[in-house]
């Protein structure tokens, strides 16, 4: 593929734009943050590689299609056993990161304890509510993105968010404003 | 002072996110990866371009030495 400034220009865009969902979508999947990372890229690279049919389509239909080749990819990586065998590892250093990365300084460790919480909580939904939880909050999807990008309607999404929601509060013996 | 542990769940899931988003230096790193770089030309390619062409026309027009001295 010859490349162009423009050619690198559409893809930073289109990148730029949908980057944050599909890590978002891809660390509610396989857990493992380097796995997910290697998956984003595979995903994009892929886009890359028909930047010029992807490249023009508006963002609604660009979003369907990433997030097909994401959802391929997540099989894929299941099928071959990688992404298990990381959501396993996560989990077993799940509690020493946290213990390291979040709680800190003293001032901070009762909340660093109610994110352990939260966080073995969250690992305890059910996949499909993991994946719509991790889009909405670290990838910044509203349930309508959500829905198209996972080709469900943004009720199953607001549906599902609203199970998870109640699942972690009621863990988490919070009240649940949602 | 409120405490932490009275976060509610929504502040507590926007404390939970933070870190996980993708880190733009990571990013970037991700971009690159793919995008081959792509050659830049410099701001005086162009003149720069019309000085040798220009000399090239000057030099391939000119009168040779030798049929100068035969004129004299």
């Amino acid at each position: 593929m010859t490349t162009s400034r423009d050619d690198a220009t559409v893809f930073t865009r289109l990148f730029d734009q949908h980057r944050h969902a599909v890590h978002a979508y891809f660390l509610g999947r396989v857990a493992d943050p380097e796995l997910a990372r290697d998956l984003v890229q595979e995903t994009f690279l892929r886009a890359w590689r028909r930047l010029p049919e992807v490249g023009p389509l508006p963002d609604e239909r660009q979003r369907a299609w990433i997030f097909t080749v994401a959802r391929n990819l997540a099989i894929d990586s299941y099928r071959a056993g990688a992404a298990r065998q990381a959501a396993e590892a996560a989990l077993r250093r799940d509690a020493a990161t946290l213990e390291t990365t979040v709680a800190g300084p003293h001032a901070h460790a009762e909340l660093g304890e109610r994110l352990a919480q939260l966080d073995a909580a969250i690992r305890d939904l059910p996949e499909e509510q993991r994946v719509i939880l991790s889009m909405a909050t670290a990838g910044g999807l509203t349930s309508r993105q959500i829905g198209q990008a996972l080709g469900e309607p943004a009720g199953t999404v607001r549906y599902r968010l609203s199970q998870a929601r109640k699942q972690l509060a009621a863990a988490l013996d919070l009240e649940d404003g949602a | 002072m409120t405490s932490p542990a009275r976060h509610d769940l929504d502040q507590l899931l926007a404390a939970w996110a933070q870190p996980r988003r993708l880190p733009d230096a990571e990013a970037e790193r991700i971009r690159q990866a793919i995008v081959p770089v792509v050659p830049t030309l410099e701001a005086t390619w162009w003149s720069e371009f019309n000085s040798k062409i220009s000399t090239a026309i000057a030099r391939a027009t000119a009168t040779p030495v030798p049929a100068l001295a035969a004129l004299q």
